[in-house]
């Protein structure tokens, strides 16, 4: 059943390289955009600051120029990731703002000395951070671009073609940016260095996007799995208990009181098979529904809670037990999971049904608490209760407490466990009272969603 | 004349279950073991009932068979017979969450395992309604 794991690492990788999806392309934009707000900032500050503190002879203007051009141009930017544009109009934008950068950082370089300028490093920066969106032969070309910029740079201004700004303070002699030797060496180590940095973070980031791509895949096959399982472990199960409560009811003739006994024995070992089977396959759904990568949307309390009441009915009935509903007509909407919010009840209901004895009682209660922004829902039983000593290690995997093993009432330990595990993503709370004998109570809060 | 009920359902063990009780309680019980052979015993036999598993050959049969019976553009005599379906208690799979339920167009489920004395009253509650 699990084939699709033997497939290679990456269904049809292209073979450039994963693209990046869009998302990942809009978080590292935000990050570009917030490091850009500091660049530009920077470019301000240290200006005013070498210039008017430090008295060094900058070329003021120009320098300004650029950080208030990069900090426009960051702005507009800004409003790449927002709303619908589409993950081509964001890729654009990628490479976009790459363009902008690169322009900047040229007329930084050239305006604080060329060559012999110490934002050269900045490039490499860049193209480190550059590499994180781009695919490998993109960040290839970019480094290499930037070698020419900078090539560029030193070679006009050596020929005189662009004026050379000279920091005096940096440069001593004055002619070091028509050193040809100088030159060489900032190259070949600019260069070098750009195009390694530029290499490994392109080769980490496409690690990184292939295992995310297998995670995506062995999560669709284990949901394959879970839905195959689901059938094939239940079907035979239900189909042999209708044949034995046919059986147990007469419809296939009489038996005597001990193959009677002998029936009720089996029947009640089905059961206990299919509730473990149930536990299992619902803590798996859990997991797999309560999975970081799977997004908390807004879930209506009432729809599922009336749902499963409803399924739930049919249990109670064949216990005699009553089970009520007390619901306030205010809609409740929490951030939460349809599939998961539907466990939780159930869970919650099944319990205490199964907990209770014949002609019991079970009220649940829905209250929207609106000073506390949760919704509040409260499952009570007449049943069989918690033993004190017990309470602490309720929500532990596969611990039942005491009582529920002399009842002999089936169950795997897995139900409140799980129950805790999902709660606790969608930023929930549960509180549970009991008196052995008595009965239980147990209070589950979860968070409105905001408008 | 006897009430004809027809179960749609690829297990032959729980058409056997939910048989037993339907033929001593006096009602003609007709069986089919997949999506078209349901489809095509709808028009011959005529019931007055159908009994159908959420789950057959594939995981959908029984839904896609259920819109066939009675969602748009389903015929009039078709829409006219009440359909049980039997569905598996706790099923966690998207099926029984997913928002077509809400929709679904059945009169009743029954879970699995079959109750029989569950099985009758549901059937001539719904056989009552029509």
């Amino acid at each position: 059943m699990f084939t699709t794991t033997q497939s290679p690492i990456v269904s049809s990788p292209n073979e450039r390289g994963l693209r990046p999806t869009r998302d990942e392309l809009c978080q590292n934009i935000q990050l570009l955009i917030q490091l850009r707000w500091a660049a530009g900032l920077g470019i301000l500050s240290v200006t005013a600051f070498a210039r008017y503190a430090l008295d060094i002879r900058l070329q003021t203007a120009a320098l300004m120029l650029i950080g208030v051009a990069v900090l426009l141009y960051n702005s507009l930017l800004s409003l790449t990731c927002r709303g619908d544009t589409n993950a081509r109009q964001v890729e654009r934008a990628a490479w976009g703002q790459m363009i902008l950068d690169w322009g900047a950082m040229a007329a930084l370089v050239h305006f604080t000395g060329g060559i012999t300028s110490p934002a050269l490093i900045y490039f490499v920066i860049h193209a480190a951070l550059a590499g994180t969106v781009l695919l490998p032969w993109q960040a290839r070309s970019l480094s290499v671009l930037a070698t020419a910029i900078v090539i560029g740079i030193a070679l006009t201004e050596r020929e005189g073609i662009l004026p050379h700004v000279a920091i005096p303070e940096f440069e001593m002699s004055g002619t070091l940016y028509q050193n040809g030797t100088y030159i060489t060496g900032v190259v070949f180590f600019f260069g070098t260095a750009i195009l390694t940095l530029s290499e490994l973070v392109t080769r980490i980031a496409q690690r990184l996007r292939q295992r995310e791509e297998r995670i995506r895949q062995l999560y669709d096959a284990r949901s394959t799995f879970l839905r195959v399982a689901t059938h094939e472990l239940r079907a035979p199960l239900g189909a042999g208990l209708s044949l034995m409560h046919n059986i147990q009811q007469g419809y296939a003739g009489e038996f005597t009181p001990e193959q009677g006994d002998i029936l009720d024995r089996v029947t009640r070992r089905l059961e206990g098979l299919r509730t473990l089977i149930d536990d299992l396959l619902t803590l798996a759904a859990s997991q797999e529904v309560t999975a970081a990568h799977v997004p908390l949307e807004p879930v209506g309390v009432c729809p599922i809670l009336d749902r499963i009441v409803e399924r739930e009915m049919p249990n109670a009935e064949r216990k005699n037990i009553h089970l009520t509903c007390d619901k306030s007509t205010d809609a409740g909407v929490v951030m939460a999971g349809d599939v998961g919010l539907g466990i939780i009840l159930g869970n919650l209901l099944n319990n205490a049904i199964k907990y209770t004895p014949e002609g019991g009682r079970v009220n649940v209660k829905y209250r929207l608490n609106r000073p506390a922004q949760r919704v509040e829902i409260t499952v009570s039983d007449s049943g069989i209760g918690i033993p004190a000593d017990d309470m602490p290690r309720l929500f532990d995997e596969f611990f039942r407490a005491r009582n529920t093993k002399t009842l002999q009432v089936a169950g795997t330990g897995i139900g409140l466990s799980t129950v805790r595990t999902l709660l606790d993503r969608y930023h929930g709370h549960i509180t549970i009272e009991s008196e052995e004998g008595k009965g239980t109570t147990v209070h589950v809060t979860l968070p409105l969603a905001l408008r | 004349m006897t009430i004809k009920i027809l179960i749609i359902d690829d297990d032959p063990d729980l058409v056997l279950a939910a048989r037993m009780p339907l033929e001593q309680a006096g009602y003609e019980v007709f069986s089919a073991g997949t999506l078209e052979e349901g489809l095509a015993a709808v028009d011959t036999i005529k019931p007055n009932l159908i009994i159908l598993d959420v789950m057959m050959d594939t995981h959908t049969a029984g839904f896609q068979l259920a819109q066939k019976l009675h969602g748009a553009g389903a015929k009039p005599e078709h829409q006219a017979i009440p359909i049980l379906m039997v569905t598996a208690v706790h099923q966690t799979t998207p099926l029984r969450f997913s928002p077509d339920d809400d929709y679904l167009p059945v009169d009743a489920f029954i879970d699995k395992p079959i109750d029989p004395k569950t099985l009758l009253a549901q059937v001539s509650t719904l056989l009552q309604k029509t």
